[in-house]
């Protein structure tokens, strides 16, 4: 089971992405005969989009934390502005420190962390040695599941922006921080898609295999 | 006439590992046992349990929508908060693509998951070969991870605490359909067989249309 021989590509086979049929390589880039659906033995130039799109992600990073995603104007107070972090410290001052954690999670920690494990998961594919491959697809798989809870700080701000209109008593407007952390969001969804881990285990099964024969 | 047939063993999506198809019956989940990823998810008369889900589901979307999810009161003066009111205010504040984000991922997508839902299974309940179907459930497995109806019911809590120091918030009837909504759509993603899906709506492509079949 864990050698190369085994694996689809290695018996000429190539896996439908939407439909899970089973064709001969000679359909590559072909559309599949069962779905439509254009066939692809492994995801193409997966590692240069995965790369640019973590890239882009990283640098969105930036002013997603740094510029406000709100701003809050009470009666007398001229209005502050309110980054993610700025939020989740607010939230500590009031004790609500469960509700700062959860915030604190899906804002800072989850989008930080998936480009960390995305990355890591490229620099294994590219230059490391494929190794704990069982753990690193369990990493992979709780990105790949996690990265839409990053959306909640965005939906918050959209709900309190919309409840908080009382004029010159109180309101809240919506900042461009909003904009860069919702593309955060939706790069890093999207790096996770393009990353094929297929192709990690080849390069593992590979070395496993040469290594057997020497 | 259908000179291709695909290969009767599978894939594993995730480490390409090539296995025979293992024989299931009822509920069931197979794991790949090299990586560990998903592989299989059997769930028998998926076809009519999605439908009966999806239905429940679209029924549910029309209040979750259309009343208040939260209202705020502050010294008498109220705020009606729904969905699509979070969604135009970014809008109003120039910004946009969050607008358009809130409005994907919260209304558009799972609106669209629910109608292709309802398609695709109502087709195979009545074993009728409509057009299309192939690139609806294609269309249905791609949107399924940009439907983020969960995330938006915890931003709700989330806004909830951190308004209620404040001003008085009031849950709305958008807020209990909201719930409602998303424990039907999790059911029926729980419930959905792809596998099954996949051979049913490709034995709907290879039988011989009524027509034909009066032909012969």
């Amino acid at each position: 089971m864990n050698s190369w021989h085994h694996s689809a590509l290695a018996q000429g086979l190539l896996r439908c992405h939407d439909c899970t049929a089973l064709w001969p390589l000679a359909l590559e880039e072909q559309h599949c005969p069962r779905c439509g659906a254009l066939l692809h033995s492994r995801e193409p130039n997966s590692l240069v989009r995965t790369w640019a799109l973590l890239i882009t992600s990283a640098l969105l990073m930036l002013p997603a934390n740094l510029l406000p995603i709100m701003r809050v104007t009470m009666l007398s107070s001229q209005g502050d502005a309110s980054t993610i972090m700025g939020g989740v410290i607010e939230l500590t001052k009031h004790g609500l420190w469960g509700i700062a954690i959860v915030v604190l999670a899906a804002s800072i920690l989850i989008p930080v962390g998936k480009i960390l494990a995305l990355g890591s998961l490229l620099i294994a594919i590219q230059f490391g040695k494929a190794t704990n491959l069982k753990q690193k697809m369990v990493m992979f798989r709780i990105v790949h599941w996690i990265g839409r809870w990053s959306m909640l700080d965005i939906f918050v701000v959209g709900i309190l922006v919309a409840l908080v209109q009382f004029g010159n008593l109180a309101y809240i407007v919506g900042q461009t921080g909003a904009l860069a952390f919702a593309g955060v969001v939706v790069f890093t969804m999207l790096a996770a898609n393009t990353l094929d881990t297929r192709l990690i285990w080849d390069r593992h099964l590979q070395e496993a295999s040469i290594g057997s024969e020497t | 006439m259908n000179a291709l047939q695909p290969d009767n063993r599978i894939a594993c999506h995730e480490c390409d590992l090539l296995m025979q198809r293992p024989l299931i019956e009822g509920d069931q989940v197979v794991h790949c046992p090299r990586c560990g990823s998903r592989l299989i998810s059997s769930h028998p008369n998926s076809a009519e349990r999605s439908l009966a889900l999806a239905l429940a589901g679209l029924i549910l979307l029309i209040p979750a929508n259309l009343f208040p999810v939260l209202t705020l009161e502050v010294l008498g003066r109220q705020q009606e908060q729904t969905i699509f009111s979070s969604a135009m205010v970014m809008y109003r504040d120039g910004l946009a693509l969050v607008a358009l984000t809130i409005l994907l991922f919260a209304i558009l997508v799972p609106l669209c998951k629910l109608l292709l839902l309802t398609y695709l299974s109502a087709a195979l309940h009545l074993r009728a070969r409509w057009p299309l179907l192939p690139l609806a459930m294609r269309s249905y497995q791609h949107l399924d991870q940009w439907g983020m109806l969960e995330v938006y019911l915890i931003a709700v809590l989330v806004s909830v605490v951190k308004l209620v120091d404040i001003a008085d918030v009031h849950p709305g009837l958008g807020l209990y359909s909201l719930g409602a909504l998303i424990a039907v759509t999790t059911l029926s993603s729980s419930q959905l067989d792809p596998d099954l899906f996949w051979h049913q709506i490709d034995e709907l492509r290879h039988q011989p249309s009524p027509s034909e079949a009066r032909h012969e």
